[in-house]
Order: structure tokens, then sequence, then C-alpha cells
């Protein structure tokens, strides 16, 4: 028998660098796939039955605690829903400092995602511990940039894991004039840092993947959208958050307790690498001219390209908490006051890991009667199967089960999973049969 | 930077809280954050715990573990030699042993260390902390806070 010809069957029981818990069984029958399946069984954690019937106050904090990673997505989003449906016009002051709170968390997701999940792939490393022993300043810098994204969501939220700050019409406090001076001084000194990240992470050899997919991001008129905008895809689609169901669908699949997203009835793509392919034009021209200089061309289709995308998306988070951080002046009031109403709330924004999507059924007194929420991880788990199985044809499936292994992890790490936030994550099962 | 650092790590899940009661009992027992001292909990802070490490001369770090000793025993290492570890509750699977494992290869770790582990059973949220637990977490302080008096003794 050949080797093309052979038929295995690859189990990963447990996948490493991933939040949460899931599996891949992989069965490989005369050189091809027969079935490849991401088995999502970390349990329903039923997170939007546990809001109803809470106040629309209390919702900022509740779902903060859905992700120790990415709280800010989640507050933000739902704050957003609700002021919208209260017709809470936030003050400049609001606006502003809700997307420098959000830039916090995308610095320390990313450096946290490319120093000590992803980088390791691409050095022959098990881990972060072994990536140190032979690139300690990068890991150091690395860290120096996760610690100071933390140091920003603090300064909002008075702690960067579950953080407390956000209210609805604004925040529960403003930092001092004197902590935003000292947290400038630091942006600023990060900035080469960053800079030397994206040189670092341009120059790190990728595997070469070409493939066809759709990016769903939002979009924005003037900005790089994190914390407002449209949402917009790659075949021209823009539509606003409340049109979300009439173009994107979930459906739950026997082997997941994470529901699978399709746009029109495909898989798609959500995240970095995404919102780079659609918002590029948006990137200040210094960053634009240093992805020239290191040759990354955007769009791009090959997802192996999400860990520069993540520096990339660090430098322009640095840039938009310094430029918005100018001026600063603490307010008279950091919050307006709301009046709920009933209705529908529906909000959007980019988490770290793609577009995060709320939709709050309210009542007369600002209770929740229903919530539903979805998260990027689901809405990429069509994409990561279809991502798996171009990806390995294009590997070769003659690997040894070990290389195949590898490079399957590789691939799901490319989009940074949290399992915990979708579960609605990987052990690794592979049949040659 | 304060000479002394004290981390109770924990989480609100049972006896999860072990690393909190200690920080609790040497409060209560007098043991001040002072300049000399600094003292904190932590809920599962994963690669965040690194910068609190390489900032002090002295790290006394104090978590829940599960090794199958009986409930309540109380463990102790220095800054070598820590236990086997399995998958922890930390976000993105970076535990403690991990960010100690990483500031100990890139040269952060601090000039002394205690890491101490307080036995615990089955976690569930809501579960009252065992009896057990409380009294070792007492134990464990007056350890603690005797080390310290020794310390600023021969200081």
């Amino acid at each position: 028998m050949t080797d093309q010809q052979r038929s295995v069957a690859i189990h990963v029981p447990v996948l490493a660098r991933v939040e949460g818990e899931a599996a891949l069984d992989l069965r490989i029958e005369n050189g091809d796939i027969a079935e490849l399946r991401l088995r999502i069984f970390e349990p329903p954690r039923f997170f939007e039955k546990f809001l109803e019937g809470h106040h629309y106050t209390e919702i900022p904090d509740m779902v903060a605690r859905i992700c120790g990673i990415c709280p800010v997505a989640y507050q933000v989003t739902a704050a957003q829903a609700l002021e919208k449906l209260f017709n809470v016009e936030l003050s400049p002051w609001a606006r502003a400092m809700r997307r420098v709170f959000y830039c916090g968390e995308w610095i320390q997701s990313h450096s946290l995602h490319i120093h000590l999940l992803a980088a390791p792939d691409f050095f022959g490393c098990n881990n972060a511990i072994e990536l140190a022993r032979i690139a300690p300043e990068e890991v150091r810098r690395g860290l120096r940039i996760q610690a100071l994204g933390n140091e920003l969501m603090d300064l909002f939220g008075a702690r960067s894991v579950h953080p407390v700050g956000v209210r609805i019409g604004g925040f529960h406090g403003a930092p001092s004039l004197a902590r935003i001076q000292k947290m400038r001084q630091k942006l600023r000194a990060a900035l080469p840092e960053a800079e030397a990240l994206i040189r670092w992470a341009a120059s790190i050899p990728m595997p070469q993947d070409d493939q066809r997919f759709v990016s769903v991001a939002t979009r924005h008129q003037t900005d790089y959208a994190i914390e407002t905008g449209a949402i917009g895809t790659s075949d021209g689609l823009c539509i606003e958050a409340d049109e979300f169901d009439a173009h994107f669908a979930e459906q739950h699949l026997p082997h997941s307790t994470a529901l699978f997203s399709t746009y029109h009835g495909q898989p798609y793509l959500v995240g970095p690498l995404a919102r780079l392919n659609l918002n590029h034009g948006r990137l200040p021209e210094r960053i634009n001219t240093l992805l020239a200089e290191a040759g990354f061309v955007l769009p791009s289709r090959n997802l192996f390209h999400s860990l520069l995308a993540r520096a990339v998306e660090i430098l322009l988070a640095l840039h938009e908490a310094l430029r918005l951080l100018e001026g600063y002046r603490v307010p008279d009031s950091p919050w307006v006051a709301a009046t709920p109403r009933a209705g529908v709330a529906v909000g959007c924004t980019e988490a770290p890991r793609g577009l995060l999507w709320h939709r709050y059924e309210m009542d007369d007194d600002g209770r929740v009667v229903n919530a539903r929420i979805v998260p990027p991880t689901s809405q990429n788990q069509g994409r990561i199967e279809e991502d798996l199985r171009l990806s390995l044809l294009n590997f070769g499936l003659g690997h040894a089960d070990d290389a195949l292994r590898l490079h399957c992890e590789k691939v799901i790490r490319n989009y940074d999973p949290c399992i915990s936030c979708a579960t609605h994550f990987l052990r690794m099962n592979v049949e040659r049969g | 930077m304060s000479p002394v650092h004290i981390l109770g790590i924990g989480s609100p899940l049972g006896d999860d809280q072990a690393g909190w009661l200690v920080v609790d009992a040497l409060l209560a027992a007098g043991v001040q954050a002072s300049g000399g001292i600094a003292i904190e909990k932590l809920d599962r802070p994963g690669a965040n715990l690194i910068p609190l490490l390489g900032d002090a001369a002295w790290v006394i770090l104090i978590d829940a573990i599960q090794s199958n000793s009986p409930v309540g025993s109380i463990r102790h290492w220095g800054a070598e030699d820590w236990p086997a570890y399995g998958r922890g509750l930390s976000s993105h699977g970076f535990g403690v042993l991990d960010s100690l494992s990483l500031a100990r290869e890139l040269g952060s770790l601090p000039p002394r260390l205690d890491l101490y582990g307080i036995e615990i059973g089955p976690v569930s949220p809501g579960e009252p902390v065992r009896v057990e637990i409380q009294a070792a977490a007492q134990q464990l302080a007056r350890r603690i806070a005797g080390d310290l008096n020794a310390s600023s003794e021969q200081a």
C-alpha cells in the first residue's frame, strides 16, 4: 500500500494552548479525508438563561464573567445594545474612553496569544517556556506589552480580570489626569516595542496556504472598527446589527456543544485577519508603511497570517489609545442617566477574536426577558473545520500522525478559539482505515 | 518595590479559596501591608503573575493543590523542584507553575521564593470551605507570620 492509500485515524484528545475543552477526530481512508470533526464537548454554560429576569444595571458585570480574557468585549457590546434601546446618547468623553478601554483588551489578549499560545508552534517549541529559551527578549517584550494592556483595562475597569467600570450610560468613574498622563508615557514608550514585534512576527517563516473564504467584521466610516460599526463582509454586504439574523444563521450539530454559524449557508471568518482584510484602509499611515516594508499584502487568504494580524492590531490599539487620551480631561460626570423601556436591544463590537453580537429582549422595568449572545469562536467553528480540511490536503495527508496532529493544532490556534466563551475546545483522534 | 510580596491565589469555588483565606488570616493576625510588605489576593492570574514575581526580594505564594494527599495538608517548595502538574483552571491553560517556569526561564524569579500548597478536595460553585481548609489556612498563616518575624529579627 502506498502512503497515499493508507488509512489512518488521528485523535487529539485534548488540544493544548487553547481556552476550554475540545477534541479533533480525523479519519483518513484511501488517501482522502473521510471524516473531520472538531468536537466541542465543554458543557454548555447557559449564560443567556442566567441573564433572564436581571435588571439592566446588572448586565455589564454579569456578561463580563463570560470570559476572563475578553470581558470588555462582552461589557461594551451589552452596553451598546441597551443604550441604543434606551435612547442614551453617550458623552464624547465616554464614547472615546470605551474605545480606549477596548484597546487595552486587544493589546493584552493579542500579546498573550502571540507569545504564550501561537508563536511556540513556529519555532518547534512545545510551549512558551521552551520559546523563552531561544527568544527570551521577544517573550519579555510580549509580557511587557500584555501587562500594559492589562494596566489600560485596569484604569477604566478597576481591575483587568472581570472589570467593573462600565455602566449603561458611560463609566462608573473617571481616571485622574495624573494616571492618564502616566499611562500616555507608557503607551508612547511601547510604540517602538510594538513596531519591533510586527517586524519579528513578519520574519517568522509561515506555511503557505491560500484559501477562499468570506471575511466578516464590523466597519466604520472613519475608524478601524472596534467598539462600534456596521457589519461588513468581503463579498460586499453591509448591514446594521439588527439585520444579523437575515443573513447569518446558527445551528446545533450533534458533535458540538457550541452552535455552528453560517453566512448565507457558508462558513465564514471573523477575527483579526478578517478585520485587516476589510479595514486595512483605516490603518494609520505609519502602520501601512511598516506592513509594506514587511511585505505583508492585504487582503490575505493565508490564515497563518493571523499571528502577524494580531501584532498589527496591537500597534493600532496603542496608536488609538494615545490619540484618544491626548488632551484628556476629567469629565463632570462619567455617565449619563438612562431610562429603561421595553423592546429589543441589539449590538455588536469586535472582540479580540472577532465579531461579538448580542440581542436582549427587555421589559418595561428594564429586566431581561431573554438574551442571545453569538461569540466569535462559535462563528469560526465551521470555518476551522473547513480550514483544517483544505490545509491538511495542502500539507499532505502522507505525513506521520504526529506531524498531522501538530499541523492541525497550528491551524486551530490561528483562530485563538475561546471555547469557554463559545460553549458552547482539543482532543484529536485520527483514524486511518 | 516591596521587599516581601505575599500572594494568595484562589477563586470563589469552595476550597479553592484556600490562598485567599491565608491572606485573610495574616491580615487578622496583624501582618500589615506596609512599606516592606505587599499582600494581595489574586483570582487565577495566569501570566499576569510574572510581573509580580520580579518586583520583590521575597515572594510567598499560596495556592490550593490537588495531589491526592489528605485534605488540609500543607506542602512547601522553594525556587526549584516544583511538583508535576496537569492542566489547571487558569485562562488559556496558563497556570501558576507555567508562570513560575516561564519566569525562571527569563531570570525573573525573586531571590527568595516560598511556594505553599494547601491540599483541597473537589471544588464546586457555592460550596462552603471545608473546616480542614480553614484550619490549614490558619496554621499556614501562623507559619508565614513566624517566618516574617524571624526574617525581620535577622535584618
